[in-house]
């Protein structure tokens, strides 16, 4: 790995600045003292190849990751999630070359499951988990942004051609709030052990709040919040709504999450009630975009999702009215699905002070 | 850029049609795939939604240019 030289870390920070290195916010400075011990963490030989990560076919060395970890200010503890990410960003299903290169502006969700939400943590999945706030959060989340760029060559106007992007671009990660969820975890969805940790990868959009007030004497508010969610997710400005397919992710409040349990709906039953609403009329689309969809009855109910797996529902943020929905991109040779890693979490190596420096 | 190398790699004659404003990523990708001088012509930006009569003009525009670089000519990268 090529080493820089600088008189000192502020000269560092402006030449890392200066070469494209960073998401234009501080990092910290990856001195070969702070990768080497976030390496030595990770229990695995420096020169360990993830795999080549694109557009730039970058070989993603597990040293190029600590210095990407280490610029974004994780502590060895939140490492192994990291590797976890990368390696599920390189999983070939995930099309990361075409997700970096996209005018769309789609970036990474990490979501966290099972003990390395603590150990590697913590990892927040309540109230503004995807917010600012959350050490373990915001650190993983851009360590990945950060090997993206640094490692995948992923850079505005050149590289990245997303023509806006959004804010999860410098960090997109949380924990599922396994804790008060009346739902099986994610990853034991996912076949999984409930004592293994995971990380699932889903490129989406940004957040789109889902406003929905419940009231148990009303026998139709689990209906009405899978309508309101439904319809948030294949809302006609998404390409999920004209392209038909494509993930998306649903985080569903305690409260939400609570209707629907009571009814009886089940993550599966769930999806698979999200799936049969998230529709929209053929004609509605072509009077939009007539050339993104094919010509037909305009009656036709057009299903913005493919199945019901494609939509990942997990439980997190705080008690009150608002869930989110991310809709998605539904492109690449793939279609945009979401991978599931188990996190590796017997090769880290536990070393007294490690976190200092 | 990457069909363009793709089929140069199975010995079919190319040529990328590459816009203006995406100019500087097919030199990326060029070079990230190691063909930095894969045979490109460059049009301007947008063409997508800008009606037929642009679309003719931008044809008439690079035409030649496609020609020679189909023939082998140093004039479809610039």
């Amino acid at each position: 790995m090529a080493v820089l030289t600088a008189t000192d870390e502020s000269a560092a920070l402006e030449l890392l600045h200066e070469l494209g290195c960073t998401d234009g916010l501080p990092v910290v400075i990856p001195t070969e003292a702070r990768v080497e011990r976030m390496v030595v963490a990770s229990g695995l030989p420096g020169d360990v190849s993830l795999g080549a990560m694109g557009p730039n076919l970058g070989d993603a060395t597990v040293e190029k990751v600590a210095a990407c970890a280490v610029m974004a200010g994780c502590l060895p503890d939140h490492f192994p999630v990291v590797l976890g990410a990368v390696q599920a960003a390189l999983d070939p299903r995930f099309d990361l070359t075409e997700l970096q290169a996209t005018t769309h502006c789609i970036a990474p969700l990490l979501i966290v499951n099972g003990p390395a939400r603590h150990s590697c943590g913590p990892i927040a999945s309540g109230f503004g988990a995807l917010g600012p706030g959350h050490r373990a959060n915001a650190a993983i989340g851009r360590a990945l942004r950060l090997c993206m760029i640094n490692i995948g060559g992923g850079r505005p106007g050149t590289s990245d051609m997303s023509l806006l992007g959004h804010p999860g671009k410098f960090t997109f990660c949380l924990a599922e709030d396994e804790d008060s969820s009346p739902w099986e975890p994610l990853h034991v969805a996912r076949g999984l052990a409930p004592e293994d940790s995971a990380v699932t990868i889903v490129g989406t959009e940004g957040p789109h709040s889902v406003i929905f007030v419940g009231d148990a004497d009303d026998p139709t508010a689990p209906e009405r919040l899978l309508q309101t969610l439904a319809l948030t997710l294949a809302n006609v400005g998404s390409n999920n709504a004209h392209f038909g397919k494509g993930t998306a992710v649903v985080v569903l409040n305690p409260d939400h999450i609570g209707v629907l349990a009571s009814a009886g709906f089940d993550r599966a039953k769930t999806a698979e009630a999200l799936c049969e609403r998230a529709v929209n009329r053929r004609g509605l689309l072509r009077s939009l975009n007539p050339t993104m969809v094919r010509d037909g009855d305009p009656d036709d109910l057009l299903k913005a999702f493919r199945r019901p797996e494609d939509l990942v529902l997990i439980a997190g943020g705080g008690s009150g009215l608002y869930s989110m929905v991310m809709p998605s991109w539904g492109a690449g040779p793939h279609a945009n699905p979401s991978v599931t890693v188990k996190v590796e979490l017997d090769q880290a190596c536990e070393i007294p002070g490690l976190a200092a420096g | 850029m990457r069909d363009g190398v793709n089929l140069a790699r199975i010995g079919v004659p190319a040529v990328a049609l590459v816009s203006s404003e995406f100019w500087a990523q097919g030199d990326f990708i060029a070079r990230s795939v190691g063909m930095p001088d894969v045979p490109r012509v460059q049009f301007p930006h947008p063409v997508a939604g800008s009606g037929t009569d642009n679309m003719r003009r931008v044809a008439q525009l690079i035409r030649d240019e496609i020609v020679a670089a189909l023939r082998g000519g140093s004039g479809g990268v610039r």
